[in-house]
């Protein structure tokens, strides 16, 4: 159907995205809807191997109680946890959150640190992409319009690896999140870390781990300090992409304290 | 538009419908089966009066269309009560005073029960955390969480 209608084709599963657009009096109306939801196999979490596969049709909710996705991802957990409300968290996917590509969704900043990859399939083939090389900007990613996701996979976190997930809403429910912080911290048996991955959400034209402050921690032993360098050098990195604007004022020092909560959740 | 033809059950009793396509569940219950409990408020799931439960779960319907609830089984606030004897949770609404203009209520019983259902001894952050999909702009939301504490274990 997808390959029929191509763009006139509007793919449907939770509808806590796609139902709130076609109510818009702008709205351009797809001449099919596409209601995957009831598509069998592309529900659900599990372990396979060293990676954990989440399928596309699984809803908050499900992540949230998913016990794999708490012991192996529990940063995904902690993202999850506050989308919308529980009625949004019962009916949206993750999937959705994934292929609506706001640069305000919750799962995928925790996705990419965890270095989710993702699998596409449609009448011609699969194809699998990492996910952080399938956002081009806000709403618009890689997929072309007659593919549907219908697996996400990243590796297990180390038993040694904290996590944490941190939003900004304006208020605690049914809001969206302003600006948002994913971060892992791998440390040694002396407390010097071997690994860090932050990824902000919201923050960056497209969404993406930021190296020059993950290489600054490499090799240190966690401090106050340490972490707030790290939340400086993110906001020098928004404010390269983004240039100054009217916001960058509260966004500079609301980043980097982000930042810096995110990796002392991690300790 | 070519209508299609759905099996659901709601409110215990089971039915079959022709509906159209892109009708929502909203429309459904309230403009074709007459089941106005349910409140239309907002419209984009921000709201929570439109909450009913689709196999036990609280949904908000105007986020769902009408031929997802094939083979599905919908509960709206007018399936709580057994007869003439209302649901201890309407009970304990209405005993402490959780009612106020009421436009709240219906969605609020509905995400209620989808908790007590799943656990009959929340506690009060879960009740406040089951409830947070549902505004109120009367209560401050205290005499619903009052409600449903009362409701615990019953």
């Amino acid at each position: 159907m997808l390959a029929e209608f191509g763009t006139d084709a509007q793919i449907l599963a939770g509808g806590t995205d796609v139902m709130l657009e076609l109510r818009k009096p702008t709205a351009r109306s797809p001449k099919a809807l596409v209601d995957i939801s009831r598509i069998p196999g592309l529900k659900g979490v599990e372990e396979s191997g060293d990676s954990i596969v989440i399928r596309p049709l699984t809803t908050h909710t499900e992540i949230l109680r998913s016990d794999v996705v708490a012991t192996y991802a529990p940063l995904l957990r902690a993202a999850v946890s506050t989308i919308g409300s529980p009625q949004v968290r019962n009916r949206g996917t993750v999937g959705g959150n994934v292929m609506n590509a706001a640069a305000c969704a919750d799962t995928v900043p925790p996705l990419i640190a965890l270095n989710a990859e993702i699998k596409l399939k449609s009448s011609s083939g699969e194809r699998i992409m990492a996910l952080m090389d399938f956002f081009v900007k806000p709403y618009v990613t890689a997929a072309r319009r007659d593919e549907i996701l219908i697996e996400i996979r990243f590796p297990k976190l180390p038993v040694n690896a904290r996590s944490s997930f941190i939003r900004l809403g304006r208020r605690k429910a049914l809001s969206i999140a302003r600006l948002s912080v994913a971060a892992i911290l791998q440390k040694d048996e002396s407390g010097v870390v071997t690994d860090a991955r932050i990824v902000p959400g919201a923050a960056f034209p497209k969404w993406q781990r930021v190296p020059e402050a993950e290489r600054l921690l490499i090799g240190l032993k966690p401090s106050r300090e340490l972490f707030a360098e790290a939340g400086r050098r993110v906001s020098d990195v928004m404010i390269s992409f983004t240039g100054r604007r009217w916001s960058t004022e509260y966004k500079v020092p609301v980043i980097a304290a982000l930042v810096r909560r995110a990796l002392e959740a991690c300790t | 538009m070519k209508r299609v033809t759905i099996k659901a059950t709601i409110n215990h009793r089971k039915y079959e419908l022709e509906v159209r396509p892109n009708l929502t569940l909203l429309d459904l219950l309230r403009e074709e089966l007459g089941l106005t409990g349910t409140k239309r408020g907002c419209e984009i799931g921000e709201c929570g009066a439109c909450t009913v439960l689709m196999n036990g779960q609280a949904v908000n319907s105007c986020l769902v269309l009408a031929p997802q609830i094939d083979g599905e089984e919908i509960l709206t606030v007018e399936g709580l009560a057994d007869g003439h004897k209302l649901h201890p949770l309407q009970e304990s609404f209405l005993d402490h005073d959780a009612v106020h203009c009421g436009f709240c209520t219906p969605g609020s019983l509905m995400s209620a029960k989808e908790l007590l259902d799943r656990n009959p001894n929340p506690s009060e952050e879960e009740i406040r955390m089951a409830i947070s999909g549902n505004l109120c702009r009367c209560t401050g939301y205290q005499q619903i969480v009052e409600a449903i504490k009362e409701t615990r274990g019953k």
